[in-house]
């Protein structure tokens, strides 16, 4: 019996990869399993390599990655095209389509011999059973079924709705193709048994992604306009919308360009709605304008960014969190716009909504840094509470306000009332150019000074927000890490088998990453000695801007790496063990000096 | 033909109306146009539009880009909005999508709306969003100092073109016509009654409304002055020129040497705009912005399963 599996399957295009790969998860989260699916694509729109990892476990899924104990290879060529992201090791249980020819003992994977593998006729069973090799991919789901028990009911009945309208000659064949499958696995029973228990609890689970559960998170909260451009890996967003929004009352443009999207975005928080775009770093460069107008002009607007690799076209069907740095610093002059950060595909919903929230309690535009990753990665997630979450809107000006109506009066908080065009006696100026309490255009070097500090006095208490950051793990801890967004859950699988081990280790996680509240990390590096930021980027992009603000130990260092190179939970627990080392030497030297 | 620039008796017109004045549209800065500049006059016309128009300062906005004539929101008493250089169609499409019962008049300069917002002025005017769009065009950049901009005449001495300017003009007329304008016309700042019945059209029109304006520029550009459009401006109503005729309208909008045709080229009616066409307002709800915050808890379930 076992708690949790990797499987990871890679072929050509048209091969049914991704197919197999959501029926298996789908089936699974219907008993009650937790899982995440994520997939791969060569750079071809159709056609080309294509490869999915799906894990399942009986309690929750923190992150997708690990050695896989489960490869499936249609062909050998296109299995390689991934080479870490499905990492084999000799532990990995190996299926592959026999009409590759390579014969068991000479798997063509370097530096691995893994010691379970079945050379399957895959394509023959297909056409044997269901008269097309199209069926490949249910013969794999079949062989898959058999030897992890996963969900063998619930597979067959979504066999026959996915292919009811086809006829029932070709339900009957993709039906008659998972049995082989399963005929298959009980005919070449496994020696150690691989079986996965029990779910935690049987409660079905929602199955959903980010870029969808982000457009219901904002329609949630009130958004009822979306203007945007299509753009990898984030385009889901808009079409979920394109296809949802007018039934709650909101509207769609997809506009000629990015900067028309936000525009348009930047017009409709004018007129008084909540609004919202979504984009991938290319699209965030050329919107920099408008987030800089809407912060001048103290508009709300929720921008979303899913990350892909970068800079410049990049790596646009792949995760880097390497976006930080311009969401905090884009557009010029002196401005400050909070940016958010989800760490799982469920977390995304309450992050959007309390996106919109802050947008309309501080006026200004906010930026979501979700990542390819998460925007496009199957995960099973718990029903949703929606009377857990407020929503907020503007301060709107009162009659007695709308009296000589001055819309960016200097108030205490800095936060001042908010007009919409069609309320007489609100109207004003809003903007781009400074300008006075009353809206009036101005060069004024001293109005300038005291606007500037209104608009950046009016987040003072968002840096009370301690709710914004997780921690976990012991409190006094001398070894600290610190991880953020999608990757946050490779931290936090590290922190378990750490703990498992003993180690005495906590965890940072901050989903408000800018401004950088500085208290937080005080308080969190009070104790800590060793550490590692753990980002998927180059540079280490947090670890460098929380360094702007704070003090970071000096022994607390990045571990980050570039894009689409997976972090796994393994390598931080070498690190931590490490850092146990060096502490424990460290504290013998003192003993013995002092001794 | 004099009829087509009389007003449609649509327009809703405010409660208040009855007290409006001139003055009503006074902004609160008094503009800093260089004396003589014929963005004053522009800024006038709009005035009195507004006002025989009965629409009040609440029901209007103007939204404008950078440059000289884009400071115009800064100095009318109605909504505005200054935005970026060349994006006001970008934000008054938004904005009107977001409540369809405003008034939205774009305006701006030609480096704005034809340079750097050219994309904008192409995918706004095939969209036929219902709002106006006047363009304060001098033909030069006055904010920069006198660079070539555009629409300057081929050979035009400027600071960028010492040598003159060697690029064709855009021709904004027969682009916005073949680009699916549906109310195209053209006016000149020293004509400024004719101007006021063109941006009136413009503003009951339904669908998108281009008006050029040619507004010299009395400090930079000492080609195309008011002495030079003068004599050669010619009323298209003078002409009997027939708005709804595509072709003749094409040839009056190439016309630009000895005689300079103004007035309204182009004008169709059978088509819906943008806000027409968009689901979510057939409901009769009333503008988006008005709308209620918040679904109720049965749609949230259902948007909640639409994720399974």
């Amino acid at each position: 019996m076992i708690q949790d599996v990797i499987i990871g399957i890679a072929g050509a295009g048209g091969d049914g990869v991704i197919s197999a790969g959501e029926s298996l998860i789908t089936a699974a989260a219907l008993e009650g399993y937790h899982g995440m699916m994520t997939k791969s694509f060569g750079s071809q729109i159709r056609g080309g390599e294509a490869s999915c990892r799906v894990r399942l476990s009986t309690h929750p899924v923190l992150n997708p990655n690990g050695p896989l104990d489960v490869a499936v290879a249609l062909n050998w060529e296109d299995f390689r095209r991934f080479g870490a992201e499905l990492p084999v090791e000799s532990s990995t249980m190996v299926v592959y389509e026999s009409r590759t020819g390579v014969a068991a003992d000479q798997l063509p994977l370097e530096g691995v011999r893994p010691g379970v593998v079945f050379s399957v006729p895959i394509a023959e069973m297909a056409q044997q059973n269901a008269g097309t090799e199209k069926a490949k991919n249910i013969v794999i789901i079949g062989l898959l079924a058999g030897w992890f028990g996963i969900g063998r009911e619930s597979m067959l009945a979504g066999i026959r709705k996915k292919f009811a309208r086809k006829g029932a000659e070709v339900v009957e064949g993709n039906a008659r193709a998972f049995q082989a499958g399963l005929d298959f696995a009980e005919a070449h029973p496994l020696k150690e048994d691989r079986k996965l228990g029990a779910p935690h609890n049987r409660s079905a689970k929602m199955l959903t992604d980010g870029n969808d559960i982000c457009a219901a998170a904002a329609i949630f909260a009130g958004c009822t306009f979306f203007g945007g451009y299509p753009i990898t890996p984030s385009t889901e967003i808009m079409q979920f919308l394109d296809r949802e929004i007018w039934k709650y009352g909101g509207a769609v443009l997809q506009a000629e360009d990015e900067i028309a999207g936000v525009g348009a975005v930047v017009g409709a928080s004018f007129a008084g709605k909540k609004a919202m775009t979504a984009t991938s770093g290319p699209g965030m460069s050329l919107k920099t304008e408008m987030l800089g107008l809407a912060s001048i002009a103290e508009l709300p607007l929720v921008c979303i960014n899913v990350q892909r690799g970068g800079p410049s076209t990049g790596i646009p069907t792949k995760a880097e969190q390497s976006d930080l740095f311009q969401a905090a610093f884009s557009a010029h002059g002196d401005c400050l716009r909070p940016v958010l950060a989800p760490v799982s595909v469920g977390d995304t919903f309450g992050i959007t909504v309390e996106a919109f929230n802050l947008a309309e309690q501080y006026q200004t535009p906010v930026i979501v840094l979700s990542d390819q990753e998460i925007a496009q990665r199957k995960e099973t997630v718990e029903p949703i509470d929606t009377s857990r979450f407020g929503l907020v809107e503007r301060r709107r000006p009162t009659d007695a306000e709308l009296v000589n109506y001055t819309r960016f009066k200097v108030t205490e908080s800095g936060i001042s009332p908010i007009s919409q065009p069609g309320v007489p006696g609100g109207n004003y100026l809003a903007s781009g150019i400074e300008h006075n309490e009353a809206g009036g255009p101005t060069a004024n070097g001293e109005t300038h000074a005291r606007m500037n500090e209104k608009r950046f006095r009016k987040f003072n208490s968002l840096k009370n927000r301690r709710d914004l950051f997780a921690v976990e793990g012991e409190p006094d801890a001398p070894i600290g890490l610190v991880s953020w967004g999608s990757v946050s859950g490779v931290a936090k699988e590290a922190l378990r088998l750490a703990q498992a081990e003993g180690l005495h280790v906590k965890l940072l996680v901050p989903k408000l990453l800018y401004p950088v509240v500085e208290t937080v990390y005080q308080d969190f590096f009070a104790s800590v000695r060793r550490g590692l930021f753990i980002e998927q980027s180059f540079q280490g992009q947090l670890y460098r801007l929380v360094r702007m603000y704070a003090d970071v130990p000096a022994r607390v260092r990045p571990l980050a790496k570039s894009g689409s190179n997976p972090i796994q939970p393994t390598e931080v627990l070498e690190r931590l063990r490490e850092m146990v080392a060096s502490l424990q030497a460290t504290h013998q030297h003192a003993e013995a000096i002092e001794g | 033909m004099s009829t087509a620039l009389q007003v449609e008796p649509t327009i809703e017109t405010s409660k208040s109306g009855a007290q409006l004045v001139k003055d009503t549209y006074k902004g609160k800065v008094h503009p800093d146009w260089c004396p003589g500049c014929g963005d004053f006059s522009v800024l006038s016309a709009l005035q009195t539009a507004l006002l025989e128009l009965r629409l009040s300062p609440h029901q209007v906005v103007v939204i404008s880009g950078i440059g000289c004539s884009s400071n115009l929101p800064g100095f009318i008493n109605t909504y505005g909005m200054h935005t970026l250089h060349g994006r006001s169609l970008a934000v008054g499409v938004g904005l009107k999508l977001a409540n369809h019962e405003l008034k939205v008049i774009c305006v701006g300069g030609d480096g704005d709306g034809y340079g750097i917002g050219g994309n904008h002025f192409l995918h706004t005017l095939r969209r036929n969003v219902d709002l106006t769009y006047i363009v304060m065009d001098n033909q030069i950049y006055g904010l920069t100092t006198g660079q070539t901009s555009p629409t300057s005449v081929k050979g035009m001495k400027t600071k960028s073109t010492p040598h003159g300017n060697v690029e064709n003009p855009i021709n904004p007329i027969p682009l916005a016509m073949v680009g699916g304008a549906t109310y195209v016309a053209r006016g000149f700042s020293g004509k400024q009654k004719h101007l006021v019945e063109l941006f009136k059209g413009a503003i009951t029109h339904h669908g998108f409304a281009l008006v050029d304006v040619f507004s010299p520029c009395v400090t930079y550009n000492k080609d195309n002055t008011y002495q030079w459009f003068n004599p050669r401006v010619k009323p298209l109503e003078e002409q009997g020129h027939d708005p709804t005729d595509f072709h003749k309208a094409l040839d009056k909008g190439y016309q630009f040497g000895e005689e300079v045709p103004i007035g309204l080229f182009w004008k169709r009616n059978d088509l819906p705009t943008l806000e027409d066409l968009e689901p979510v307002l057939h409901d009769g709800g009333g503008p988006l912005a008005f709308r209620g915050l918040g679904i109720p808890g049965e749609q949230c379930r259902a948007l909640i399963q639409e994720l399974l």
